[in-house]
């Protein structure tokens, strides 16, 4: 258990092709009020040629969390595979965690007293929350809890061009290699079984 | 048909409105990529640190730092005590009286509920500091009635005189059991430091307050300055906190001084009469002036 994987998500800006499918499966299957995007597709430099690139963005289950650490009732919690959590029971909606979240991960739904922020809502990498596991709270809180079950994230899992990925640091990273190297290369120009019903010409 | 239309029409504008969030709108991508870069403000940076760690090490030496001086100085030099048998000067109107008591309720909402946000672990988290966090929005609106009318009325017998340094010196002549003429007009140095913290220092608290608690809009002002709204957010959070441990340590000195140091003194606060004595020892120059005037 000393060498626990840590789990991550790398989008592919290479193969993005800004389908928002990512976020629209998140919010269906988690069932997230209106409003609420735990995962969102970013274009950057939009309408130029050769630089414009779009991502898929949503918490990124950092390693030293700044959320987890500004938050006064300390409702974080990060488990041993990295993903980041919280409890949304403890949870007051005071925002620090957006403030020192760098990529605006965390969102708040106004539903407490007077228009007041009500508990905070991100990404759990599909793996639910503090409370018992796939218990019919724990859904109806955190959402779905995939993780559990040993399936994929919904987001990384519908994505059909396979440019989210998700899970151990080491083998993203290793597929991500893989596909650098192989950009340019193998291009078949013919189909696989050409060469062998027709010979080589 | 006009009714379907005026729906249509509030269905898109409200819509509309969701889309252009200044926070996870267009405004994110420039944010993420900005955060921690060179040229950035490194608003998220800097409040990660001191909320992480120094404003709650702040907000314990406030809580606890203060109340402990004040106990050793209890102790050792002892309240000032006044003789309450001669003559009952009247230095606080009606109006006067209702509007620092309409501060002063905010304010005993506010500051104990702060701190309980500040140290919401300890509190436990969950559905109680919740409600905290709601009294401490709803109290606000108390002290903003008060806050305008507290300042134009004592905004001229508090602005600064050679008194206030004089007063300084001698730190008000807390430090000694004698009774001497302490330099002072009607507010001594020390309630003039207490009354500007509290009604500028408070005014800037209730507009970043209120920033943290609307949140997600746009002022075209903070805009125009080059700041995004989450570095306002940020800036806004750090203000707040810094600003918090400075009125919480002068509100504790107030409640010190009026209940405890200077035995009775909150009195003058309730019938609106000093006593002629305190006014004599604590604000010589004003009861000199008083004197002048024929009104002793």
């Amino acid at each position: 258990m000393s060498e626990m994987s840590r789990l991550k998500f790398y989008c592919d800006e290479g193969r993005c092709i800004e389908c928002d499918g990512c976020s629209i499966a998140c919010a269906e299957a988690h069932e997230l009020p209106a409003g609420i995007n735990r995962r969102k597709v970013i274009t950057l430099n939009e309408g130029k040629e050769g630089l414009e690139y779009s991502l898929s963005i949503a918490c990124m289950h950092c390693n030293d969390a700044p959320c987890e650490q500004v938050c006064p009732v300390d409702c974080f919690y990060i488990r041993e595979d990295g993903i980041v959590l919280h409890d949304k029971e403890t949870c007051i909606g005071c925002a620090y965690c957006l403030y020192a979240c760098p990529f605006g991960a965390p969102q708040f739904p106004r539903e407490g007293a007077f228009g007041a922020k009500g508990a905070m809502d991100k990404c759990t990498m599909c793996a639910g929350g503090p409370l018992e596991t796939n218990s019919e709270k724990e859904r109806h809180i955190y959402g779905q809890n995939r993780i559990s079950e040993g399936r994929v994230p919904v987001c990384a899992a519908m994505c059909s061009t396979k440019a989210l990925l998700v899970g151990d640091a080491q083998e993203v990273s290793a597929i991500y290699r893989e596909r650098v190297l192989a950009r340019g290369h193998g291009v078949q120009t013919s189909p696989m079984t050409w060469s062998r019903a027709y010979g080589a010409k | 048909m006009k009714r379907k239309m005026i729906i249509i029409f509030l269905a898109l504008t409200t819509a509309a409105f969701a889309a252009d969030s200044a926070i996870y709108g267009e405004e994110l991508i420039t944010n993420i990529l900005g955060y921690g870069k060179e040229g950035s403000l490194h608003l998220g940076q800097w409040f990660t640190v001191l909320q992480g760690k120094y404003f709650s090490i702040g907000f314990l030496v406030v809580a606890l730092g203060i109340p402990a001086v004040f106990l050793i100085h209890y102790l050792i030099i002892g309240p000032k005590v006044f003789s309450h048998d001669r003559k009952k000067i009247p230095v606080f109107t009606i109006f006067h009286r209702v509007i620092h008591w309409i501060a002063g309720v905010s304010f005993l909402v506010l500051v104990p509920t702060g701190f309980i946000m500040v140290f919401g672990t300890t509190f436990g988290g969950g559905e109680f500091v919740r409600i905290c966090k709601d009294l401490h929005a709803l109290s606000t609106v108390l002290f903003c009635i008060a806050v305008v009318p507290m300042l134009i009325m004592w905004f001229k017998e508090m602005l600064p005189t050679m008194d206030d340094v004089k007063w300084m010196m001698i730190l008000g002549g807390y430090l000694s059991k004698v009774k001497r003429p302490i330099p002072a007009g009607k507010f001594n140095a020390g309630q003039k430091m207490w009354f500007w913290v509290c009604t500028f220092g408070g005014i800037l608290m209730i507009l970043t307050g209120a920033v943290m608690f609307f949140q997600d809009f746009e002022l075209a002002i903070i805009k125009s300055m080059g700041l995004t709204q989450i570095d306002f957010l940020r800036l806004s959070a750090i203000v707040h906190n810094i600003l918090g441990m400075a009125v919480a340590a002068l509100f504790f000195t107030h409640i010190y001084m009026s209940m405890f140091a200077i035995k009775g003194a909150i009195h003058s606060m309730i019938t609106g009469d000093k006593e002629e004595e305190e006014i004599e020892i604590l604000h010589s120059t004003y009861y000199k002036e008083l004197k002048k005037q024929n009104k002793v």
